[in-house]
């Protein structure tokens, strides 16, 4: 159980869902449009690696 | 209990070397596989369980104690304390792109032992090291990048040449994926429709993703597979398909011409390296232009869906399969007159494998978000060092995909046409004469089992490693009936890797450009300003895409001149990162390691200045710059040719320039601190005790 828990963050995390519960944490919004759209518009693009 | 331990460290350590031998010794008879997945899981576990533990306790003593920046600065956005498996994954994802297949497939032309055994030496004291470092020194500086730590560290100078020579390695490193993907693609009309049809997918999951399903990322990428699957089942249709469309010519006899043109969809998706060169310029462009959430993130969450899965099924199908190496350990291309790329094993085989073995470009996501991620310091060595050893046994993969098959196979697929001939029967007498048999009749029906109307002169490695791939795959699922789904799902999943790297890497060449505009007018420095995004996206795309036409007009395939120009621009950013670890390593009073970054630091340096000056003086016109631009002179040839010859030499020779400069830098700060005569003082955050360890304590 542990195992399948910790892949399930892994793959939130690196599909920024945990990114977007926290921003709505954070700005006390809820999920919806408005805030999914507010939470796009603060993201960085990262260079990814060759 | 500890001398079971100990037994146990003890055989895996003689198996490794089992392998090793296997691996090495073995001449004239084919050899399985696992052997080198054996060889390179022992080399893994001894290497990280032993040499990365020295590091982390002697080197960079990591306190379990001092508070990472996620603690101190945590603000739920950019600093956030995060499971360390979380981190290994997100991390991992990050550094892991098309290089590690690329590169390797590439080097296999000198056989499977050097590129395997450059593969392990090098990241276990090179790759994984410098990754390593970089993040730990990044994490006890607030998060800082390579290029603030060069110019806080070594100097002003070092921050010019680092900012310099990670844009020179973007310009570059786009160039050459985009010219694998082009020669992926030319003439391929299922592949084509394919890839094409990712764009619309991925904007499909933007829209899905903003207004039906915000924030489900999981899900959308998920049922983003299911269409792009779809799409790579359908190109077959596609393929053969006499619809009638609107298409694009790009050329009228030569010249660029585009123009509207009614004709079947097979013949639109037929098209020529120039016309899929102007597409992806067309392509980097806009995906640098448009609004993030509408193309680049879904795109970027589909590649990375795939890649993981991928990776894991591709591992798994070299274990069932255990397939038998068909290339040799050594061929006799060692002596420099491969047809893939020109140059000798050294030191060749050594900048045509940057990532897989060491990348200089990690060191840019070890200083990116990583560090700010970090719950404990002590996890730095998980991150660091393991997810580069992942990296590096995608590598080892890579090459096993390479070498399965037929060696003449092989040559035939990754030969240019200048060199092996144009025509099928003069490229297979060319390639069996080389000692490699293979005939014009037995590639025909290879590229008609995997759905393509040629495999000759597929140059760049990307098709080389979806013909091995497809063959891993063919033979334990589904089998020789599905060839062609597998051929092209490796196609698609390569140039997805590719896509994600150009359009993030194009948009953050404009950031990098708009800042340092910003410096000359203002108003360039606003992210937000249009006509600045638009003309620093086209300076960006425009000096990126010069050299994929310069790739794409080359009489010898463009790999053989691009492949080792970002592979010496690549090892010169690792040249880079490792003088800044040696720099503070020196400024932290610990210089008995020194060696652990020195040492990496001195062998990158001897590769890379031999490279450069091969690639820059070599009297042979296939490796030499300059010869060939004489030679091309001499013989009345295209002005644009000589031209890039030149132009190439030059690029080269600043490249060599710039680290020459850090290196002098490096070098005076560090006899400085050795001597006591310059101040050694480094920005690390002082100390502040973590609550976490308090609370558990």
């Amino acid at each position: 159980m542990k195992l399948i828990r910790v892949l399930r963050a892994i793959l939130s995390e690196i599909f920024e869902e945990s990114a977007y519960e926290r921003f709505c944490a954070r700005e006390g919004v809820a999920r919806g449009r408005e805030s999914y759209a507010a939470f796009v518009r603060g993201r960085r693009v990262q260079a990814k690696c060759c | 209990m500890r001398g079971l331990r100990t037994l146990l460290w003890v055989g895996i350590a003689a198996l490794g070397a089992l392998a090793f031998a296997a691996v090495a010794l073995h001449r004239g008879e084919q050899i399985n596989a696992l052997w080198l997945v054996t060889a390179a899981f022992c080399t893994y576990a001894v290497g990280y369980r032993f040499y990365s533990k020295f590091i982390a306790s002697k080197v960079l003593a990591l306190d379990p104690q001092r508070a990472t920046p996620a603690e101190r600065l945590e603000d739920g956005r950019d600093y956030v304390p995060t499971n360390k498996w979380v981190v290994f994954g997100h991390h991992f994802a990050a550094i892991a792109g098309p290089g590690p297949l690329v590169g390797p497939v590439l080097a296999a032309q000198f056989g499977y032992l050097p590129g395997t055994l450059w593969i392990l030496v090098g990241a276990l004291f090179g790759g994984c090291v410098q990754d390593f470092v970089i993040l730990l020194f990044s994490v006890r500086r607030d998060g800082k990048s390579l290029t603030q730590m060069a110019r806080e560290e070594v100097g002003p100078i070092g921050g010019v040449v680092a900012y310099a020579a990670v844009l020179s390695i973007l310009v570059i490193l786009l160039g050459v994926i985009a010219l694998v993907v082009v020669n992926a693609l030319k003439q391929s009309p299922w592949g084509t429709f394919t890839i094409g049809m990712i764009m619309p997918v991925a904007m499909l999951m933007g829209i899905y993703l903003r207004r039906l399903r915000p924030g489900r990322v999981l899900e959308t990428s998920a049922l983003g597979f299911v269409l792009v699957m779809t799409a790579v089942v359908a190109g077959k249709w596609a393929a053969v398909s006499q619809v009638t469309v609107p298409s694009i010519r790009w050329f009228i006899d030569g010249r660029a011409l585009p123009h509207f043109v009614l004709e079947p969809l097979s013949s639109a998706l037929t098209l020529s390296a120039p016309g899929l060169a102007f597409l992806l310029i067309l392509y980097g462009f806009a995906a640098a232009i448009i609004p993030v959430w509408l193309l680049l993130a879904p795109r970027d969450y589909l590649a990375t869906f795939v890649k993981l899965g991928t990776i894991a099924l591709l591992a798994l199908g070299i274990v069932v399969m255990h397939p038998t190496l068909q290339m040799p350990a050594l061929t006799k291309f060692v002596d420099g007159t491969g047809p893939v790329f020109a140059g000798k094993v050294f030191p060749f085989a050594f900048i045509t494998i940057a990532c897989g073995a060491v990348s200089g470009f990690h060191s840019l996501i070890s200083s990116g978000t990583t560090p700010k991620l970090m719950r404990r310091e002590t996890e730095a060595r998980m991150v660091g060092y393991g997810a580069m050893m992942c990296e590096s046994m995608v590598a080892i993969m890579a090459t096993v995909a390479a070498c399965v098959m037929e060696p003449g196979t092989y040559f035939a697929i990754n030969s240019p046409a200048g060199v092996a001939g144009g025509l099928p029967e003069k490229a297979a007498a060319t390639i069996s004469g080389w000692g490699f048999p293979v005939t014009a009749d037995a590639m025909h029906r290879l590229a008609q089992n995997v759905g393509e109307v040629t495999l000759f002169n597929r140059t760049g490695g990307a098709p080389a490693f979806a013909v091995g791939m497809a063959h891993i795959f063919s033979n334990s699922l589904g089998g020789q009936a599905v060839m062609a789904v597998w051929y092209h799902f490796a196609l698609m999943f390569e140039a997805l890797f590719i896509l994600t790297v150009l359009d993030a890497g194009t948009r953050v060449g404009r950031f990098m450009l708009q800042d340092a505009l910003g410096h000359v007018w203002k108003p360039l420095a606003r992210t937000s300003w249009y006509p600045s995004i638009v003309a620093t996206s086209a300076l960006m795309v425009a000096a990126w895409g010069y050299f994929l036409w310069q790739g794409v007009r080359d009489p010898l395939g463009g790999i053989n001149s691009l492949w080792p120009l970002f592979g010496i621009a690549n090892q010169l950013l690792a040249t880079a990162a490792l003088c800044i670890a040696t720099t503070i390593i020196l400024k932290t009073r610990r210089a008995t390691y020194l060696a652990v970054t020195l040492v990496p630091l001195t062998f990158l340096v001897i590769v890379t200045f031999t490279a450069s000056w091969h690639k820059i003086f070599d009297p042979d016109p296939r490796i030499g710059f300059l010869a060939q631009a004489r030679q091309l002179a001499a013989a009345g040839g295209n002005a644009r040719l000589i031209f890039n010859n030149r132009l190439d030499a030059v690029v080269t020779g600043l490249l060599i320039l710039m680290v020459a400069l850090l290196l002098i830098e490096s070098v005076r700060q560090w006899i400085g601190a050795l001597s006591g005569r310059r101040a050694s003082a480094t920005t690390e955050t002082p100390f502040v005790m973590t609550r976490l360890a308090e609370e558990r304590g």
